[in-house]
């Protein structure tokens, strides 16, 4: 028996202390936003938010995330819809291109952006490892730059 | 005798699986027999006028549009979207949605691709006979850059059409001439004496029986409200929240999970699976299955058990012939091949190549097999039930490629062809992979065992990077006798590698044994330079099987024999002694659209302006897919051999821009696509497999690697190109051309690396061994 909560939602599943929390958020609660990439923590499609720090939820245990608050894509926008500022600035600089990898690199970026509220180009390259092969990546970059002026504006 | 259309569609935003508009056709409307554009005629569904093929129109005012290609990445649907809201002359705004028909009309069908020939370009009664004919076999894909020169004209006519249908039914309710009704472009057809505005909404039904116009008048360039000018992708907001429904995102009640190991040997067959009684009593473990002969799968109540399980398989595998099959063999066929001098000859243009060249420039280039990687990894879910009608829900570059695949794993079932419907949902990538229906008729095998439950497949990226289809490997010689004025008087390039024609063609066609290998000009596209001024030149081809799978690849044979032939230019300009932007524009003294776009590059890049020591900019130009694409590539080279590029400058000019932003992203994609592949990736064969297997041994690009992008368009009225592959085609000789700047090293096998232990790369000493 695992407990923890998923975007604010208190869970408590009987499943396996070694299934990876991907396959948890995907086959037991049916959070289809983290995706399969690589299953090796090299591709960050996965990630997802364990208490507030971005992991690749793939090689992430059950086991691990007893007592934990994870949120995934589906939880980062507010209640009522509204997106976060990193999620905006997505749409605003149409970084993404099919897409699939996207909701780690957001996650990536949300994390980034919450321990380093003003990175440089330089930071973001070496804190966000994530793979995106349709090439979106100096929109990415364009993008934390926007969601970081939007963030300190407020 | 009438037939029951489903006109249903994957609705490419939100959660629902399939919007389900069922409607009955009246007997003999002309689009099953032919495939003229306007296709078939309107009928009312309910709350829906569906007006055409493409076009259907709510109460409420919402306009579905049906788009016969595949969204995976390219922003298609956003592109197509505006091609009929500009003619339909309503706002580009949420009340437009798109989907992906389910049903496969022939209209769907892309026809004049398949011929060779833009649809604007069809005259006479032999393409009258081909369309006709591909009509009949109607084959839908996504692919070759084709979408919006494929649909340029069509989807504005669905529009165009549509519109003419709105206003005649206007017309009718007011009782006046159509010619007093304008459409001022927010959804109304307005009567100005009356003051009348009646939406589209409220005409959609009426709208639905008018006959439509046999050649709807299309708005002048003048006119247009968004064509040309930057739209939001329509698929953005959805992809933000983490929402699209990609094939491995499919979930339907019931459903069953499957893994699966094929063969490390391609061709090799399951000899046993000693384990198997011990599989099958794993919890959660449904079925153990060969599938094929060839893999061996595990179906279960989730796809990490079955993965689990598989890891835990214990698979003998036949031996083949191909057990011994390395690299340096394959690399030793193909150097055999170019010298055995009987080549496929692709081009042969004026006086053959001199016995005494005066000046002789020679070089010999090679290049890797690669897999795509698509992020999302090879998946399908299948569904067969007991009276063997079947349904796949997939993330396919073509869904009549699908419903081969289904019929082929669920023959035994009973299944036929057309007892399969196929959803096509988002592709998390596709880039030529989701042509092949590999995948698809291993899901259907499985699904064909457990009638009425659905089968969701899924590849783990070790069978997608190392159990896949492959961009054909090559090894290349040129040559160019130069003449007086340095420029080439003759040149001449043969290739060797394997044909992905005959293979895809085994695999994909309904029929078997595949086709010729000497009729693949895929092999050598991109070698001959027709735009160059050049009097002599001659191409030619071998072809050398093994048992590994290649396959279609983002710009397939130009991908690398581009980076040849652009690599190689640059070398004959050196020896000439001349500047290679000014060699290439001598060369281009006959084509000015490519020089303009060369020259454009240029002045981006600052060609003139000198670098430090260390650095170099290299240039090189590629016209494909009727679009032409050139780049300036500025590079540092370290002191260890550790190469860095800085920056990356390319000009394009795609004919007409339907949505520039768009063709800005395709062009900064496929550069990053192409520098991947100049740098990093390589698929090796060791025992006749292949050696790589997830992204630790096959590295890509990622942030910290891109560099600096900047695109400029060059403007151009011309009919529209393709803009999703060209831009990949001269990247990487621009890159070895800069490395040459920056060095006076010419590296002639990508990856292109100057020392064996740089970064991430891994060794691969064979296909070095011609690098100066």
């Amino acid at each position: 028996m695992v407990r923890f909560t998923v975007n604010t939602t208190p869970i408590t599943l009987d499943v396996p202390q070694d299934k990876p929390l991907l396959w948890v958020l995907r086959e037991d609660l049916g959070l289809l936003g983290p995706k399969y990439g690589c299953g090796v923590a090299q591709c960050g499609a996965c990630r997802v938010l364990l208490n507030g720090e971005s992991v690749p939820s793939c090689m992430t245990f059950a086991a691990d995330v007893e007592g934990a608050e994870v949120v995934t894509i589906e939880g980062l926008a507010a209640p009522d819809g509204t997106l976060t500022a990193v999620q905006q600035a997505w749409i605003d600089e149409q970084v993404p291109q099919c897409g699939f990898c996207q909701p780690g690199f957001i996650i990536a970026a949300t994390a980034l952006l919450e321990s380093n509220p003003a990175p440089t180009d330089a930071e973001i390259d070496d804190s966000i490892t994530n793979i995106c092969r349709c090439g979106t990546y100096p929109r990415i970059r364009r993008a934390i730059h926007r969601a970081a002026a939007t963030l300190a504006g407020n | 005798m009438p037939r029951l259309l489903s006109r249903r569609g994957f609705l490419i935003t939100g959660a629902v699986l399939s919007g389900t508009v069922a409607v009955a056709a009246t007997a003999g409307v002309g689009y099953l027999a032919t495939v003229d554009i306007d296709g078939p005629d309107g009928f009312v569904d309910g709350e829906v006028g569906v007006l055409n093929a493409f076009v259907a129109i709510y109460t409420d005012g919402t306009v579905t549009v049906s788009v016969p290609k595949v969204e995976m990445g390219q922003g298609i649907h956003t592109g197509i979207a505006m091609l009929v809201a500009e003619e339909l002359d309503i706002p580009f705004d949420d009340n437009i949605s798109v989907e992906h028909p389910t049903e496969i009309l022939p209209v769907y069908g892309g026809w004049a691709s398949q011929l060779g020939i833009r649809p604007e370009e069809a005259s006479g009664p032999l393409h009258w006979l081909g369309r006709r004919a591909l009509g009949a076999v109607s084959l839908v894909s996504t692919g070759a850059s084709s979408s919006t020169y494929e649909l340029w004209t069509q989807l504005r006519q669905a529009g165009a059409a549509s519109r003419h249908m709105l206003m005649g039914a206007a017309a009718e309710r007011l009782g006046v001439p159509v010619s007093e009704l304008t459409t001022p472009g927010d959804g109304t057809v307005f009567h100005a004496a009356t003051g009348t505005r009646l939406s589209y909404g409220s005409l959609a039904l009426a709208a639905a029986t008018v006959p439509p116009p046999a050649a709807p008048a299309l708005k002048p360039a003048t006119d247009w409200r968004l064509i040309g000018r930057p739209q939001p992708r329509v698929d953005i907001p959805a992809k933000v929240r983490g929402r699209p429904v990609f094939g491995m995102d499919v979930v339907l009640p019931r459903m069953l999970h499957a893994a699966i190991r094929q063969a490390p040997v391609s061709g090799a067959a399951v000899a046993r699976v000693a384990n198997e009684a011990e599989l099958r009593d794993l919890p959660g473990v449904v079925d153990v299955v060969v599938v094929d002969g060839h893999s061996v799968a595990v179906v279960a109540d989730s796809w990490w058990t079955a993965e689990q399980a598989l890891w835990q398989a214990d698979i003998a595998w036949t031996p083949t012939e191909w057990d011994d099959l390395s690299g340096a063999e394959l690399a030793r066929r193909m150097e055999a091949a170019l010298d055995s001098g009987e080549p496929n000859v692709v081009h042969d243009e004026g006086d053959p190549f001199p016995d005494a060249p005066g000046r002789l420039v020679e070089a010999a280039y090679s290049a890797p097999l690669v897999t795509h990687a698509c992020m999302e990894p090879m998946n399908a879910t299948v569904l067969v039930r007991g009276d063997g009608t079947a349904e796949a829900w997939v993330s396919t570059q073509s869904p009549t490629s699908a419903r081969w695949g289904v019929f082929r794993g669920a023959e035994a079932a009973g299944t036929r062809p057309d007892d399969v419907i196929v959803n096509v949902t988002q592709n998390g990538g596709a880039f030529g992979r989701r042509l092949e229906l590999d995948v698809v008729q291993q899901a259907a095998y499985l699904a064909a065992r457990h009638p009425d439950r659905p089968v969701k497949l899924l590849w783990s990226r070790e069978e997608d990077i190392g159990r896949g289809i492959y961009r054909s490997h090559a090894r290349a010689r040129l040559r160019a006798a130069l003449g007086e004025d340095g420029l080439p008087l003759a040149y001449e390039a043969l290739v060797a590698g394997q044909s992905v024609a005959q293979g895809m063609m085994g695999r994909l066609l309904p029929i078997t044994g595949g086709g010729s290998p000497e009729g693949d000009f895929l092999t050598s596209e991109g070698l001959e330079s027709p735009h160059y001024a050049i009097r002599s030149q001659y191409v030619g081809s071998y072809h050398v099987p093994s048992n590994i799978r290649v396959g279609l690849w983002r710009s397939n044979g130009f991908s690398h024999n581009v980076f040849f032939a652009e690599s190689f230019f640059d070398e004959c300009a050196h020896a000439a002694g001349s500047d290679p932007l000014d060699y290439r524009r001598r060369l281009l003294a006959d084509s000015p659209r490519l020089r303009a776009v060369l020259d454009r590059a240029a002045a981006m890049a600052g060609w003139d302006r000198p670098l430090p020591p260390g650095r170099g900019r290299g240039i090189a130009i590629g016209g494909a897919y009727y679009s032409v694409v050139a780049q300036v590539v500025e590079v540092s080279v370290a002191a260890d051999g550790e190469i860095t590029v800085d920056r990356v400058f390319c000009a394009v000019d795609v004919g007409t821009v339907v949505n520039p932003n768009q063709v800005v992203a395709q062009m900064e994609g496929s550069i990053l696509w192409g520098l991947t592949t100049a740098l990093m990736s390589a698929n090796t064969v060791e025992n006749g497999a292949i050696v790589e297997t997830n992204f630790h041994d096959f590295p890509v690009q990622r942030l910290r690697n891109a560099p600096r992008i900047a695109v400029e368009i060059v403007a151009s009225d011309a009919l529209p190109g393709g803009a999703g592959e060209t831009g990949v085609i001269p990247v990487a000789a621009a890159l070895g051309n800069a490395i040459f700047a920056a060095t006076g090293r010419r590296l002639r096998s990508l990856p292109l690396a100057i020392t064996e232990s740089v970064g991430e790369r891994r060794t691969r000493s064979v296909l070095r061994t011609e690098d100066a």
